[in-house]
């Protein structure tokens, strides 16, 4: 028997385990395991015409919020900053999570990549997706001899 | 050997608030702070020099949606995050977001007031002000060592 290195998985590398068993479209990428302090939440649509994904980034700023694309791959990523109203710490409660964030998903052959548009809204970020027009109109009629 | 009526406790949340109630901290979860709600926005409450500010999130929840009220000593916030109108529209491939209810309370301390509090809601956060009465700003109590 040989030995084998141990590579210890995290809950992200978990996760990415699985979507890559099912290497569904969107499924996320491995540099989200990077150091990133949180990973916000996400839904992921699709309708005749379009994708569409919304992430939870209560708090951020627009312009901390960055988006790219590269290799069929879109990343999301920024930083929530904790704004402070004092210099001290004097804090009874503190739930919120602050730190950099980054969702990686693959975009599907169907996006158009030209065309993705993106809003910021009451803390979510929507990001639009069209489908290229030749995916969408593609029906094949099969005849049955 | 006597029987006692054994009460089982329903959650991790439970034990926070028995353990809140035992310590009677300031900002400790109010008494009517549901359990069964789907969601608990996450909370941070910093006390500032003439006030409190109370800041929680909630992604996504229209202003309209949420109540913010003041019974006695307890600061109550609660409402219902709705999923977006036309997302009955699409098929979802992945689904992290939560949606349904929610509600947090928080008990006052006596030093408030509570006739101006005031919120403000920005990029899915909800600021809560609630400022320190004005006689106990001033308020400074000499003690002479004898």
């Amino acid at each position: 028997m040989s030995l084998v290195k141990w590579t210890p998985r995290t809950t992200l590398n978990l996760r990415n385990e699985f979507d890559r068993l099912f290497d569904s479209f969107f499924n996320t990428e491995e540099e989200e395991t990077s150091l990133a302090a949180f990973s916000p939440s996400v839904d992921i649509m699709e309708k005749e015409k379009e994708f569409l994904i919304t992430a939870e980034l209560p708090g951020i700023k627009k312009d901390d919020i960055k988006m790219n694309i590269r290799d069929n791959v879109l990343t999301v990523s920024g930083e929530k900053k904790q704004e402070k109203k004092t210099e001290k710490d004097n804090f009874h409660r503190t739930e919120r999570v602050y730190g950099s964030f980054q969702r990686s998903f693959r975009l599907p052959d169907s996006a158009d990549q030209e065309n993705i548009s993106a809003e910021f809204k009451d803390g979510v970020l929507s990001v639009t997706i069209p489908k290229l027009k030749e995916s969408i109109s593609k029906s094949i009629d099969i005849k049955i001899k | 050997m006597t029987i006692t009526h054994w009460i089982p406790r329903s959650s991790l949340i439970d034990y926070q608030r028995e353990i809140e109630n035992l310590l009677d901290s300031f900002f400790g979860s109010g008494p009517e702070e549901e359990t069964e709600c789907a969601i608990s926005p996450s909370v941070d409450i910093e006390e500032l020099e003439k006030s409190y500010s109370i800041n929680i999130e909630l992604p996504g929840v229209n202003k309209k949606d949420v109540s913010i009220n003041v019974n006695e000593d307890i600061l109550s916030i609660e409402g219902e995050k709705k999923p977006g109108k036309d997302t009955n529209k699409y098929k979802y491939h992945r689904r992290e977001r939560t949606y349904g209810k929610f509600h947090r309370s928080f008990r006052l301390p006596d030093i408030v007031d509570t006739n101006s509090i005031d919120a403000v809601f920005k990029n899915g956060v909800l600021n809560i002000t609630v400022p320190k009465r004005k006689e106990d700003l001033s308020k400074n109590i000499e003690i002479k060592i004898k």
